[in-house]
This record gives C-alpha cells, sequence and structure tokens, in this order.
C-alpha cells in the first residue's frame, strides 16, 4: 500500500491563508486532525481521507499570551485556543483582542475568521 | 546487559554564562571525567546535546568537544530531543555501556541563549513544539503548558496558591544550590505580583531562560574496579514518545509520554513508587511539576496539589521533589537540563549536596521531557 496523495503543509498553510478554508484528514477510526500525517497517529491506518474541516467548535482548551514570540509581537495579548471541532477532531488557533480568560470561557462556541494573518484566527459566535 | 554505573558528575553554575556553550562544555565534561578518576583517553564515545546551537552559529559540536579534551579521534554525536536532549544522550549512553559496546562514554548538555532577547529566545523554544500547526497559531511554550492548566483546572481544583507553593518550595532549595540560577527564597506575595505571561502562568510560574553546561561519565561496572566517589547503579533507563501536538491527544490531564516512561521505569527497576527516596522531575512550569508527580505514579490524578501545599514534596518532606531548586529556580539550560538532573542526584548519593541534602537516598528517579511531551525519558537510580 503506497502513501495517500493527501495535501501537504503548504497546501494547508495556503488553504487558511489565501483560499480561506482549512483542510484536515479523517480516518476510518474516527480520527480527525489539521496535522500533516501519512498514517492515523491513532489506529496506524494509511487509508485517510482529505478532508475540509468546518472550522466550527468549542474551546477545550485556552490560555490568554502576554509575551508572545514574534509573527503575534503585535497581537498580544490574545487567547492561544484548541477548539473541538463540531464534526470531531481538534485544532489549534488565537482569538484576537482577548486579556480576560474569563472573556473566553471552556465550551464557548467559535468559528475560523479566514484570510487573517498570522495564523489560524478563530472569532467568538 | 552489564550493570552500568554514573561514575563521575559535574555542573556549571546555571544562569549567564560569559563562554560559549562549546567551552562550557568542555570544562564540565572534564570536571566530570576528573571526578570519576578517569582520563579522557578512558572515553570511548561521546554524546553530547545543544539544542539551540544555531543561536550561537554553531552545529556538529562533538568533536569540537573530544578535541578540546585531547581526545579528536573519539567517536561522537549530538542527541536532540528537545528539553530532554541531554537524558537522551544519557540513554544512548546506558545503552552503549550495557549492551556491551563501549566501557566508559562521556555525556554532556550545554546550552546558551542569555546573549538574545526574550522574544527571539521564546521563538527557539517553539521550535520544540509543531511550528506550523501550534507555534505559527499563536502557541509559545509557556502557552502550551497553560492550556494544560485550564484543562486540568476544569476538573481539579488548581489555585494560584496551589502553584505558588511549587514555585515558593524550588526557589527555597535553589537558595540552598551554589549552582541555581537563582539563589533567592521567594514569597506568597512576590509570587502573586509577578506579571501574567500566559493565564494562568505569571512570571514565577514560569523557569528562566538559563545558560549551563552539566556532564556524567557512564561505566560498565566491571571497568571499574575502585571509583573515587559512590557510584550510582542505572537501575532503569527509560525513553517514551508520543503525539507533540497537544490537540490531537484525547487526555489533557497530564502527558501520556510520562505515563508510559513511569510504568516502564519502574517495571525495569523491580521497584515501585513508595521505594523511591527523592525526586528531579520536569518542572518547567509549576503545573508540570504536579503533573509529572501524577503521571508517575506518585500521587493520584488531581492530588499532588495539596500534597505540595502540605510540604510533603519539601526538601525534608515525605517525599522530596527538585532539591536542587528544580528547572523553576535551578535553571533550565534546555540541553543542560536531563543531565544536570543526574548530577543532583549523583551530589545527593554521595552526600556532597551540603545545605540541601534530603533525608534519605538510597533511590531517586529523575524525569525530564521533551518540550510538551513528544518525548519523555525516566531514570532510576539507587546507590552502588
Ligand atoms: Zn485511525
Amino acid at each position: 500500500m503506497t502513501a495517500p496523495e493527501g495535501h501537504s503543509i503548504a497546501d494547508y498553510l495556503k488553504g487558511y491563508t489565501d483560499l480561506g478554508r482549512l483542510r484536515g484528514f479523517a480516518c476510518g477510526c474516527g480520527f480527525r486532525t489539521a496535522t500533516w500525517v501519512l498514517a492515523c497517529p491513532r489506529c496506524g491506518s494509511r487509508d485517510l481521507t482529505d478532508v475540509d474541516l468546518s472550522g466550527r467548535g468549542t474551546i477545550v482548551a485556552c490560555s490568554v499570551q502576554h509575551v508572545p514570540s514574534d509573527e503575534f509581537l503585535n497581537e498580544a495579548p490574545y487567547a492561544y485556543v484548541v477548539v473541538e471541532l463540531a464534526e470531531g477532531g481538534r485544532i489549534t488557533g488565537w482569538v484576537a483582542g482577548v486579556a480576560d480568560p474569563a472573556d473566553l470561557p471552556l465550551g464557548a462556541a467559535v468559528h475560523f475568521h479566514p484570510g487573517y494573518k498570522p495564523g489560524v484566527q478563530f472569532v467568538q459566535d | 546487559m552489564r550493570e552500568t554505573w554514573i561514575v563521575g558528575a559535574a555542573t556549571n553554575r546555571f544562569g549567564r554564562m560569559a563562554e560559549s556553550a562549546r567551552e562550557a562544555a568542555a570544562r564540565v565534561a572534564l570536571a566530570a571525567i576528573d571526578r570519576a578518576g578517569l582520563a579522557p583517553q578512558d572515553i570511548d564515545h561521546t554524546f553530547v546535546s545543544n539544542a539551540f546551537g544555531m543561536a550561537e552559529h554553531q552545529g556538529h559540536l562533538g568533536p569540537l568537544l573530544n578535541t578540546a579534551l585531547g581526545i579528536p579521534e573519539v567517536p561522537s554525536c549530538t542527541i536532540e530531543s528537545a528539553c530532554s536532549s541531554s537524558s537522551a544522550g544519557l540513554h544512548e549512553a546506558f545503552v552503549h555501556v550495557a549492551g556491551g559496546f563501549a566501557d566508559a562514554v562521556l555525556v554532556v548538555g550545554a546550552e546558551k541563549l542569555s546573549h538574545l532577547d526574550t522574544v527571539t529566545a521564546t521563538g527557539y523554544f517553539a521550535t520544540g513544539a509543531d511550528f506550523p500547526f501550534e507555534a505559527r497559531n499563536g502557541a509559545t511554550f509557556p502557552g502550551l503548558y497553560a492550556t494544560l492548566a485550564s484543562a486540568y483546572r476544569r476538573v481539579f481544583p488548581l489555585p494560584d496558591e496551589t502553584l505558588a507553593a511549587v514555585a515558593i518550595k524550588n526557589h527555597a532549595n535553589a537558595a540552598l544550590n551554589p549552582h541555581a540560577h537563582f539563589q533567592k527564597e521567594i514569597s506568597l506575595e512576590t509570587y502573586l505580583n509577578s506579571p501574567i505571561v500566559a493565564s494562568p502562568f505569571r512570571l514565577y510560574d514560569c523557569c528562566p531562560f538559563s545558560d549551563g553546561a552539566s556532564a556524567v561519565v557512564v561505566a560498565a561496572k566491571e571497568f571499574l574496579r575502585r571509583p573515587p566517589t559512590t557510584p550510582l547503579v542505572v537501575a532503569a533507563s527509560v525513553r517514551t514518545g508520543s503525539i507533540v501536538d497537544m490537540h490531537d491527544r484525547t487526555d489533557l490531564l497530564g502527558l501520556p509520554a510520562s505515563r508510559r516512561a513511569g510504568e516502564l521505569a519502574f517495571r525495569a527497576a523491580g521497584l515501585t513508587p513508595k521505594e523511591i527516596d527523592f525526586l528531579e522531575v520536569h518542572d518547567c512550569f509549576t503545573l508540570a511539576e504536579l503533573l509529572a508527580l501524577e503521571d508517575l505514579g506518585f500521587y493520584p490524578r488531581g492530588a499532588a496539589g495539596a500534597a505540595t501545599r502540605e510540604g510533603e514534596t519539601a526538601r525534608k518532606g515525605r517525599l522530596p521533589v527538585n532539591p536542587s531548586g528544580g528547572l523553576k529556580a535551578k535553571g533550565h539550560p534546555v540541553s543542560a537540563t536531563g543531565v544536570a538532573q543526574v548530577v543532583e542526584v549523583f551530589e545527593q548519593m554521595n552526600g556532597t549536596a551540603g545545605a540541601r541534602a534530603v533525608p534519605r537516598s538510597e533511590t531517586a528517579l529523575t524525569h525530564n521531557v521533551g518540550a510538551t511531551g513528544g518525548s519523555c525519558s525516566v531514570h532510576i537510580f539507587r546507590r552502588g
């Protein structure tokens, strides 16, 4: 069995920076991720489907960043978030303008805001 | 498998080095070899770690180090595993010696970042995570562990005072350690008044950017008749891996690589957590120490915080944790950290830990994590 013809990391980056869509991989075992892989990290299957991710979900982990790295220098403070997607699977991103973690509680609903750089930006519903 | 010992150990003062990582690595290497009662010519193989060597425009450190020690023909290689680099080097040394491929192996870790500004250094640290899928989305190294704190807080109580208790304890230990970056105690007030770096972490929840270098010499029991110091028997040397990206892990209440490494190490050593006298664990952030104690089986999930606040993990407590001051206060020169933990075990077991001596030191465990847990080392030692 050969490796699947999935999208590249460059395709993924171009997807959200230029095309306004989030690409990911889905496995028959139920695992779904944005992370680039050739086989499922959970079950090892190479039978992965190249999918569009909805970009809609809820916050499952969050931290407000006050000391960013250089790409985010002009954005701090902002929230770095782990988002559980509506269709399953998780993805990371950030939410602009959050200084107080209480403003973005776990469980809050968010959606992908395409086209903005840097990174995958989410906004609260 | 041959019985494998740690026969020599040395570290420099963590903090800010005037000299390069290359020079510091050679100095601590020679000190560790001298302490073992060996000569550089006894070394069969060198494993060196310098994960951020590119910050000094220097790769390929092994042959430079061996040349400086007068043994240019000895084979070497650089081992990189983020913050667990030199404990990964120690594992390779163990495999070589236990497997009979070498009699004596030098393991060195060195790092220098103090010439960089905070933003650049923060960028270097973030390279241990998944760059396109985490760091590029705004994750910093504190930010990633801080997201674990938010998940932990949802399930278990984690008041600021609990995180503070870890920081206060480790600063108190470091205050007695002449090699520590910070040699001062801190109060709850100092902790609470420090600025938020990545919520809920304040400045005093975070390890500092430190320069430093540490080295150990690993040797086969049969190679050394009478070492000048009490050797440590390596009772277990375990490495594990896991999914790097936190968002792809099912459980955010600990590090799966730590859990697995702990289980495998206790099995290999034939010991249980109750039989370990003291620990050096990977406390890059205050929460990380609590997660380590739970992942390694010393406390049930959610229970390490209360035990810490009750003083159980203090230097004179039931289970001393990070008597060196840990990454938090002794400092975290990334590639030196894994070996530095073993240097502390060596000093404690040799009775040379001075004022920070723990009550019992027949057995010890070291736990060293690569970045956010994509890799992990656990070593168990007993007095030889
Ligand atoms: Zn699968």
